[in-house]
């Protein structure tokens, strides 16, 4: 949180400054089967971010040291590609891309039905092609949507959506001028049949009452999305 | 990149079928495959390309900063071409540092783009001495079915045809257009089955020997040239690619051209 709250990031009808309520997301897109040689895959739009994701497996774990008897390891990474920010990201992993990475594969280890599908490994490769802010929310997201392409079993979807709070307003789904001046973010990762959580995570300052607010943007948020998730998934979304 | 296993059968499926002039998807032997070119894909990068070549599709992206030129060049800007396969791009690709087979993708595209002169280094210079653009082209894998050099190549120059030069961000005057004077024009061929066929898909990759890759000019100029993977081949042999390509660099530079 950058904390410079003196920039007005809200006008006087309440409005943000891409002309959004405080509980409106973001316009979203999501495709399926975006890459031929994947068995499963997901491009995700979400403002102008982009993440594509490919799932690879159920296919053999090796080196065999890393196998499990009882059950499939998921091999999660997420990456941000050189020309996905402004200026030029380096390429490799990072000490950000590395937690990202981890707190995705637990959020997604808790879904995914790995014990009928022991000593593989499915592998879940996340690229960010362009980032604006809440790429781990898009990343997560996309990639419960590419394991569902794949036809591995899930529990449920993962919709991941973050609320955070600018000019002492709490607001769902922050852009990149509110992440970069805002007071907080809040992101979730949520399971929208349920309601339950695989994935919290959160910076900044809010009250008790703020952050219960920010809380109920992400859950009705999330059934937003789940909805245009499971549009994509029976093929009803853009080709 | 693993080892795949070469099944034997492959290769003499190849083989048979090069005895009777076909390929393995149906092909003529200099026949490529479907072409989809796009620009002005991503958002952040002030210059980008879409390639899709049958189930081969890759990003470029174009971005700029501001280096010190070298004390040997003070008038002259740089360019970098980096290539990555992820292991988005397909099971065999896996994580880390460049491999091999990554690194030699960039620069081989890397020398077709900088020796054919398109980009002028010294319209780079800002100060002399102090400030000039670097401008560097990252290319990105997003699904490999052969030929990833022929599909990076395609949408590296692509992108840098459709680069602005951010220099309002920079604060170093008003953003312009990239000057791009050429077009270089990579065609690669892959011996397949004992003879050569143009744009490989990756079961020809798997059951092939050696490939060649040849970036023309706009004057049919030879640029780069590079043999790599095992393999033998005769003059003649390289006489009849080097035809092809002159033939085909025309017909994709029309298309890269009119974008």
């Amino acid at each position: 949180m950058g904390g410079y709250g003196d920039v007005q990031m809200i006008d006087e009808n309440g409005l943000r400054m891409d002309g959004r309520s405080p509980g409106d997301i973001r316009d979203i897109t999501i495709e399926t089967g975006v890459i031929p040689v994947a068995d499963g895959s997901c491009r995700m739009t979400w403002g102008t971010n982009e993440a594509i994701v490919a799932v690879y497996g159920p296919m053999e774990a090796h080196p065999r040291k890393i196998q499990r008897q009882d059950r499939a390891v998921l091999d999660v990474a997420y990456n941000m590609a050189p020309f996905s920010t402004t200026d030029r990201m380096r390429p490799g992993f990072n000490r950000r891309s590395r937690e990202i990475s981890k707190v995705t594969k637990d959020a997604l280890e808790s879904v995914v039905l790995l014990e009928l599908y022991p000593r593989s490994k499915i592998r879940v490769t996340i690229e960010i092609v362009s980032a604006e802010a809440g790429t781990r929310c898009v990343g997560l997201t996309a990639a419960s949507v590419a394991l569902a392409d794949a036809g591995i079993p899930m529990t449920d979807l993962v919709v991941s959506v973050a609320s955070g709070k600018i000019n002492d307003v709490v607001v769902c789904d922050l852009n990149k001028e509110e992440d970069n001046y805002g007071e907080a973010d809040l992101p979730m990762g949520i399971m929208p049949n349920s309601g339950e959580l695989v994935f919290l995570q959160m910076d900044g300052n809010l009250s008790q009452e703020e952050f219960k607010q920010a809380w109920k943007y992400n859950m009705d948020a999330a059934q937003v999305v789940h909805g245009m998730m499971v549009e994509a998934l029976k093929g009803g979304g853009p080709q | 990149m693993t080892i795949p296993i070469v099944p034997k059968l492959l290769r003499a499926h190849l083989s048979e079928l090069a005895v009777n002039d076909a390929r393995i998807d149906g092909r003529s032997q200099w026949g490529g495959r479907n072409l989809e070119i796009a620009h002005s894909v991503l958002p952040r990068a002030e210059g980008s390309a879409r390639v899709r070549m049958g189930d081969t599709i890759v990003l470029a992206g174009v971005k700029f900063q501001i280096m010190q030129p070298y004390p040997d060049r003070p008038n002259q800007g740089g360019l970098m071409c980096s290539a990555d396969v992820r292991p988005i791009a397909g099971r065999n690709w896996e994580a880390g540092p460049p491999s091999p087979e990554a690194i030699e993708l960039g620069r081989v595209v890397d020398r077709g783009i900088r020796e054919s002169g398109c980009i002028d280094v010294d319209s780079l210079c800002i100060i002399p001495g102090e400030k000039a653009w670097q401008v560097i082209l990252d290319l990105f894998a997003v699904s490999d079915d052969g030929n990833l050099f022929d599909a990076f190549a395609l949408a590296g120059i692509a992108a840098l045809r459709n680069a602005i030069v951010p220099a309002e961000r920079f604060e170093v005057g008003e953003d312009y257009a990239l000057p791009v004077s050429k077009t270089p024009i990579m065609c690669s061929y892959h011996k397949v089955g004992g003879r050569f066929v143009y744009d490989a898909c990756s079961r020809e990759e798997l059951g092939g020997d050696e490939r060649i890759h040849i970036t023309l000019g706009d004057d049919d100029n030879v640029h780069s040239l590079q043999k790599g993977l095992k393999g033998i081949f005769s003059t003649e042999e390289f006489e009849e690619i080097m035809t092809n390509a002159q033939e085909r660099t025309k017909e994709l530079r029309k298309i890269v051209d009119s974008m």
